[in-house]
Order: C-alpha cells, then sequence, then structure tokens
C-alpha cells in the first residue's frame, strides 16, 4: 500500500519535473505553470503560447522578423502555418484572429507538434551556435519565404523593367560567385595558418569563428555564452526524453477534459489556402497533361495491338518464339523501370541535410573519417547537369512554341542569335 | 528591321506578379550576398596584422547597390562627425599623460595576464555612423582605447602562446604585412611590437579553457541527443504518442492522415517530372519506325507499359487530391517522395551532430562551394522560366499579331525564355513592296 502511494506520488512529482524540462529546452522558455494553466483553458496563458507557437512554426521568427507582428497577424501565421502541416482539429483554425481565448486547444496544437517528430531537436538545430565553418546555406535562394515582398504597381509596367530586373539578378549571382569564391581562398589560408591549434585532434584547424574569438575578446564572450545557453537547453531536452511519458500520459486526459465540449466538425472539406495554391494548382495540372498523354497513348496502342493480335494469329507458336517473346518483355519492363527510376533522381536532395563542419586534410595525412569533399562534388555536378538539362528543356519548349506563333506570320523573318 | 523600338506595356496584374518574383529573387540574393560580405570582413581581418587593442576598422556594409555608395555621408552624418571629432580630439588632450604612461602596459606580451585584460577591455568607439568611424581615421580612435584600456574585463579569454611563454614581437615592421592585409596604411599603425599576423603565429594560438569545455560538452550533449534519438525513446513513450495523436485525429472528425503543404508540393514536383520524361519517351518511341516484328513488338510493349505508368501517375494524383479535401481516399499514400519524410516526420535525418566535410585545398573548396552556389541558382532560374512562360506565352497568344508591339513582346520573351535574357533574335520584314 505504502509501496504504491510513492508511486502515485512519483509520479506526480514526475509531471511538474517534464514540463519544467520541455519549458527549459523550448525556444524562450515559457513559465511551466503556463502549461498547466492552459489545461484549464485559463485566458492568460493564450497569449504566450500563440508567440511560442509562432516561434516554432516559423524559422523567420527567430530572427524578430515576425515576434513583432500583431497579435492578429501571429494568430494568422500561427493557424495558416498549422493548416499547412495538416493539424486536424479545425476548432482552433476557426478561432477569430487575436482571441485570447482558447489556450487548452494551443496546447493541444504544441502537443501535437512534439508529437508528430523531434520539434525539440529541430528547433535547437535551427538556432545552434555556430563554431565550425560552413558551405554557403543557399536555401534562401530557392525558398523565399512567405513573406515575399508584394509590388505596388497598379498600372501597366513596361516589359524592358522585366529584362533589367533579369539583367540585374544574373549579375548579382556573378557576383555572389565571385565573392564565394574569395571567402574560399580566405577560408582555406586560414585554416591553413591555424593547423594544430585545436584541442580536438580530428579537427585540427581552427574555425574562423574559434580565431574571431581570439581576436575579438568580445566575441569570444558572446559565443561562450551562446554556447552555454544552448547546453542548458541540450540538458533540458535530454531530460525531457527521459521523462516524456508522463506528460503524454497527462495530455490523453486534456485531451479528455476538451473532447465532449467542442463536438467535432464533421467531414468539411477544407482545402487550406497554402496546398491549394502552391501544390494543387500544381498537381491538377499534371492532371490535365497526363490525362491528354494517357488519351494519346490509348488511340496509337488500341490499333497497334489490334494489327498485332491478326498478325500473331497466322505465325507459328513454338518454344523459341514465345522465349524470344518473354525476354523482349522483360528488356521492356527494365527500361521501363529505369525511366521511373529517373525522375526520383532529380528530386533528391543535393547535399547531405546533416550539419557539416569544413576541415582541410592535411596533405600526405592519412584519410580521415568523414564525408570527403570529392565525393560530394559529385553529387552535386550530378544535380547541376540534371538541372541543366530541365532548364534547357524549358528553353527548347518555348522555343517551339514561338516558332509555331512566328511561323503563322508570312512576311517575317526571324534571324536567330548566332549559336542555332 | 521591326520591333526594335517599340516598347511593350505589361498588363497590371501581370507585371505586378513578375515583378514581385522578380524582386523576390533579387532581395535572396541580395541577402546572400551580405551574408557573405559579413564572413568575408571577418576572415580578411583575422589575415591583416592582429593588434589586439586596435579596433577593427568598420567597412560599409553592402546594402541595395543601387542605393549610393556608403562614402557619400549625408548632410547630418557629416554634422554628427564633426562633433564627434571635437570630442575625441580634446580626450586626447586630456588623456595624453595617462595613455604615455599606460603605453608601456599595451606591449601585448601574449601570455601576460594584466596585459591582455587590459588591452581588451578597450571599449569600441562607437560612432554614429561608419562613415564617421573611417573618416576620423586611426589617430584619434586610439586616444580613446588607451583612455578606457585600464577596465578589468573577460580574463579568461586571454591568448595563450602554446609550450613556451614565447613573447609575440615583430621585430620588422614590413614583416608584419601578410597576404591578406590591406587598407591599413603603415602611418596608422602605432608600435611594431604589437604586431603579428596569422600566417606568421597562427600555429600558436590557444582556445580558452572555459570555451573548449563549452564546446566539447556541447558535442557531447548533442551526440547523446542523436543517440537517444533511436535507442533510448522507450517503447511505451512511443505508443502513448501515437494513441495520443489517433485520439486528437479521430476527435476531430477525420481518421486519415492529412498529407501537409511540403509533401503535396514535392509529390507535384515529381509527378511534373514524371510528366515530362514520359511525354518525351513517348514521342521517341512513336517517331521510331520499326523494321521487323521484333522491333514492333517491343514498341507495342514500351506503348502499353507507358500506359499503365501514366495511370499510375493519375491514381496517385486522385489519391493526393483526394487526401487534401478531406474525403477519405480509396488508395493509401504508400509511396513518398524521398526528401518530404524528412521535413514532415524528420524521422529520417536522426543524427544531429555535425559531420566532418574534408577538403584538400582551396580549389577543391572552390569547386565545391561554387557548385552549391550554382545548383541554387540554377533551381532559382528554372523557378523564374516557369514563372515567365505561364504569364508571357499567354499573352503573345492574345495579342494582335504582326504589329510592333507584339513584335516587341516576342522579341523579349525568346530572349527571357530561351537565351537566360543573354542574346536576341532580329524580325524582318520581307516587305513584297520593296
Amino acid at each position: 500500500m505504502g509501496r504504491r502511494r510513492s508511486r502515485v506520488e512519483g509520479a506526480a512529482r514526475a509531471l511538474p519535473e517534464a514540463v519544467a524540462a520541455l519549458s527549459r529546452s523550448l525556444p524562450a522558455g515559457p513559465s511551466p505553470e503556463i502549461f498547466r494553466r492552459a489545461k484549464f483553458d485559463r485566458p492568460e496563458a493564450a497569449p504566450v503560447l500563440w508567440q511560442l507557437l509562432l516561434r516554432v512554426l516559423s524559422p523567420l521568427a527567430a530572427n524578430n522578423t515576425w515576434t513583432d507582428l500583431a497579435p492578429e497577424a501571429q494568430a494568422r501565421v500561427v493557424k495558416s502555418a498549422l493548416g499547412s502541416r495538416g493539424y486536424p482539429r479545425s476548432v482552433l483554425l476557426q478561432f477569430p484572429d487575436g482571441s485570447s481565448q482558447g489556450s487548452r486547444e494551443l496546447l493541444l496544437a504544441l502537443s501535437w507538434l512534439l508529437a508528430q517528430g523531434p520539434l525539440l531537436e529541430q528547433l535547437l538545430a535551427q538556432t545552434r551556435v555556430q563554431v565550425g565553418d560552413q558551405l554557403p546555406q543557399c536555401e534562401a535562394l530557392t525558398s523565399p519565404g512567405p513573406l515575399a515582398c508584394l509590388v505596388a504597381t497598379k498600372s501597366p509596367v513596361d516589359l524592358r523593367l522585366v529584362e533589367w530586373l533579369m539583367g540585374k539578378l544574373r549579375f548579382r549571382w556573378r557576383c555572389l560567385i565571385l565573392s564565394q569564391r574569395e571567402q574560399c581562398t580566405l577560408l582555406s589560408k586560414i585554416h591553413l595558418y591555424t593547423q594544430g591549434c585545436h584541442s580536438q585532434q580530428s579537427l585540427g584547424h581552427l574555425s574562423v569563428a574559434e580565431t574571431e574569438m581570439l581576436r575579438d575578446p568580445e566575441s569570444s564572450q558572446q559565443l561562450l555564452h551562446a554556447l552555454e545557453s544552448e547546453n542548458a537547453r541540450l540538458e533540458a531536452a535530454l531530460e525531457w526524453r527521459r521523462c516524456e511519458l508522463v506528460f503524454w500520459q497527462w495530455m490523453d486526459t486534456v485531451l479528455d477534459a476538451c473532447s465532449p465540449e467542442t463536438p467535432a466538425v464533421t467531414s468539411q472539406p477544407t482545402a487550406l489556402p497554402m496546398i491549394s495554391e502552391g501544390g494543387l494548382g500544381e498537381l491538377e495540372s499534371v492532371r490535365q497533361e497526363l490525362l491528354a498523354l494517357q488519351e494519346e497513348l490509348r488511340e496509337v496502342a488500341e490499333p497497334r495491338r489490334a494489327a498485332w493480335e491478326s498478325r500473331v494469329g497466322g505465325l507459328g507458336q513454338g518454344p523459341e518464339w514465345s522465349n524470344s517473346r518473354k525476354a523482349l518483355r522483360e528488356v521492356v519492363e527494365r527500361e521501363l523501370a529505369d525511366l521511373q527510376g529517373s525522375w526520383k533522381l532529380c528530386s533528391t536532395p543535393a547535399q547531405p541535410q546533416r550539419p557539416h563542419r569544413l576541415v582541410r586534410s592535411k596533405d600526405g595525412a592519412p584519410r580521415r573519417q568523414g564525408l570527403q569533399a570529392a565525393e560530394v562534388i559529385r553529387t552535386l555536378s550530378a544535380k547541376e547537369d540534371c538541372l541543366k538539362k530541365a532548364l534547357h528543356q524549358l528553353q527548347c519548349q518555348c522555343q517551339q512554341e514561338l516558332a509555331r506563333l512566328a511561323g503563322t506570320l508570312p512576311g517575317l523573318i526571324w534571324v536567330l542569335p548566332p549559336g542555332h | 528591321m521591326l520591333g526594335v523600338k517599340a516598347s511593350y506595356l505589361l498588363p497590371a496584374d501581370c507585371a505586378q506578379r513578375l515583378v514581385a518574383e522578380l524582386q523576390g529573387a533579387l532581395d535572396s540574393c541580395a541577402d546572400q550576398q551580405r551574408q557573405l560580405e559579413r564572413s568575408l570582413r571577418v576572415s580578411r581581418r583575422l589575415l591583416q596584422v592582429w593588434e589586439p587593442t586596435r579596433t577593427p576598422s568598420p567597412v560599409p556594409e553592402t546594402k541595395e547597390e543601387d542605393s549610393s555608395p556608403a562614402c557619400t555621408p549625408s548632410s547630418q552624418d557629416l554634422e554628427e562627425l564633426e562633433l564627434l571629432t571635437q570630442a575625441l580630439e580634446k580626450a586626447v588632450r586630456v588623456r595624453k599623460g595617462v595613455s604615455n604612461a599606460g603605453q608601456r602596459d599595451r606591449t601585448p606580451s601574449l601570455t601576460s595576464k594584466a596585459t591582455t585584460s587590459g588591452t581588451t577591455a578597450s571599449a569600441h568607439p562607437q560612432a554614429p555612423s561608419r562613415t564617421g568611424s573611417r573618416a576620423l581615421g586611426a589617430r584619434p580612435t586610439k586616444g580613446i582605447r588607451r583612455a578606457t584600456a585600464s577596465a578589468k574585463d573577460y580574463p579568461e579569454c586571454r591568448l595563450q602562446t602554446r609550450g613556451d611563454k614565447t613573447q609575440v614581437r615583430t621585430q620588422d615592421q614590413a614583416a608584419g604585412y601578410g597576404p591578406g592585409l590591406r587598407d591599413q596604411a603603415p602611418s596608422s599603425v602605432g608600435h611594431a611590437t604589437e604586431l603579428f599576423t596569422l600566417k606568421e603565429k597562427g600555429t600558436l594560438l590557444q582556445l580558452p579553457v572555459a570555451f573548449r569545455k563549452a564546446a566539447s560538452r556541447n558535442s557531447r550533449l548533442w551526440a547523446q541527443l542523436s543517440s537517444t534519438q533511436t535507442n533510448d525513446s522507450t517503447d511505451a513513450t512511443r505508443a502513448t504518442k501515437t494513441q495520443f495523436l489517433h485520439k486528437l485525429q479521430m476527435a476531430s472528425g477525420c481518421s486519415s492522415h492529412r498529407p501537409c503543404a511540403t509533401e503535396v508540393e514535392a509529390h507535384a514536383q515529381s509527378l511534373r517530372k514524371a510528366c515530362t520524361l514520359l511525354r518525351r519517351h513517348v514521342q521517341k518511341e512513336l517517331a521510331a519506325a520499326p523494321t521487323d516484328w521484333m522491333q514492333e513488338y517491343r514498341c507495342l510493349l514500351t506503348l502499353e507499359g507507358l500506359q499503365t505508368i501514366v495511370g499510375q501517375c493519375l491514381h496517385r494524383i486522385q489519391a493526393l487530391q483526394a487526401a487534401v479535401t478531406e474525403q477519405p481516399p480509396g488508395v493509401c499514400l504508400a509511396e513518398k517522395p524521398t526528401q518530404v519524410s524528412s521535413v514532415c516526420e524528420g524521422e529520417v535525418d536522426s543524427s544531429w551532430s555535425p559531420e566532418l566535410l574534408l577538403y584538400s585545398n582551396t580549389k577543391e573548396l572552390q569547386t565545391l562551394a561554387t557548385l552549391k552556389l550554382r545548383v541554387a541558382m540554377l533551381e532559382q532560374q528554372i523557378h523564374l522560366e516557369k514563372v515567365l512562360m505561364a504569364e508571357l506565352l499567354p499573352l503573345i497568344n492574345t495579342q494582335e499579331p504582326g504589329r510592333p508591339p507584339w513584335l516587341a513582346l516576342c522579341r523579349v520573351t525568346y530572349s527571357l525564355l530561351c537565351e537566360g535574357g543573354e542574346q536576341f533574335l532580329t524580325v524582318l520584314r520581307d516587305d513584297p513592296a520593296d
């Protein structure tokens, strides 16, 4: 009996511990008390949770771009981000913007995110202190964030403006490449000159951040401080892993507490704005194209099949005949499998998603463990080729389309630039 | 020749979309450039002569290239600059005695605790504007630094020489100028004994103990985080989490998994790619003229096989569309593009510790970094090509052909879409009247 009681007490203690660990590992470390209040749907917990969700859902918010937003705008961003991640509860998504109600729903959303995947780890990785040197992070180039500026042009614009902007972009690309080259030269020099300075044998030399730290004591203090607070969050995250079970049991009761009050909103086909704009439109256009292709194929294949069947009827059907047919079938199957494989190639990530640290290997030193640059160069070159082909194909497609249009007009001579 | 002088006005809505896209691309490039510029500045400074007391000479950040360069300060800047100069000069006069006394201490014997703590404390003179502090030159700034050099801060971040207590002294001042040295006039550098470069003394540097401890603890923690990811997470926790997710899903009235936006987009992209390749293959197959029964049979099998693949793709699209609009899909989305899973589930990328990326020389590093940039740029270019295609090609179709604006439109479209904006075509009118 006594043993059981102590177990219960242990469990009662475990929950605050788990919640505290969670709080400490989250960005901006909300007070653990917030979680308890949210269970009882107290309004005072709502603003903190909205902000926390904003922080958690948008990496951009980390650099203060979005934290200055008005509460209404914050709520809108959170709702749309949750929606685009497929959050199933529509109760939260239907809250009026900027309302302070529903802290329990917010707690549920946060827990859903936590349960979905390694959220804490991802958050820690996003704000990770960069001590080592890295390759340029080009994600920004390919994904122009959701806050893409809207240009207020209400009047028609000369097409030459578009040309000019394109030219400017090409110029910037060139500048970037040049600066990148210089940066690589400097980086490699710093690595060479500090060879043997690092306390960690596997690294050998210092990184820019480490060298800069030695040059400028102020940045040294900052770096040390950042590392220490990251360490504290990492420890909290590990602690959380050890005791999260009790949190999930508690969340189960939270869910029970709110289910009867908020009846399920039954199957409303709510296609979410972010999906329908980008992906769904593209899907529909691909579908149309594929349908056309299917029709075309049907028109060609069916008569051929019929013709083939009628011819085959007259031919002999010995074992040799069926063997060669089987061989042909296998060849075609392999070819088509290769074809199916080829469109998966371009969509594989170009470089390792894992974080990396650039290390200059000493001349003549034995191969160390790690990713070899030559290997990554090969992968990137393959990807580059693939993209070049895709671009070239688009350009050819445009050329055909334009040639078709030009062909309809007699009396005009189109002189292509040299090289065609 | 026609259409060269004629201009074409884009309709407002189309213009707005195009300009927004291009501006977005330009902004992201400028962002990248700024980041790069920042690290370039740090790296350049590291390769210059190290004078522990010297405030890094600020270099104006590249903002928008279009804006006037930073070397033309505004009148307000100039006013502030004037005031600052006066104040600094006064400070120099007042502190002259102090600075003379403290001069000996500023010799950076790199091991001496007292000296380094003194020198490191030098408050960076915060000039109101970058141009201001630059225009000031080194002389007055030095005066200020000496004045504040007595405060004791950051004792643990001192430079340490390795092994014996070698004093780093560069006897010959000229020898102090490493290859990375830039725009630092000899006159601005006061004492020859303070100088050294990374090239000469880089190998003597040592990281502070506190930092070494924190860093090794940090990498240990990250490693721990990666390892428990797969092993330690108990089954009970996993089961409870899954149960929670299931319950939440059920309570919200939909029992199926709804794909997230990134997932849908990735699917759409891979299907688009599939569609293009399939079409190309079909064309190739139709262009071939079979000469014997073997070839004929093979062609037939290929066409039928392609038909099946197209059917499968269509099926996948339907299932996706159904899943997004929350109708219970008849087919499970078993096949997933690989890169999506890490976005939506994160289970794949289980290692959070950084991996070493080993390069052997500068050229290899350059190739690697340039390739990475080029891939990103090509992706950007392909995206823009698609946007331009979607906006410009329909315009050509709807305009009245043959007239100068139409010709201008064709010419620009050709240049942008087929030549990446680098070359133009020429349009000649073959006038029968001539």
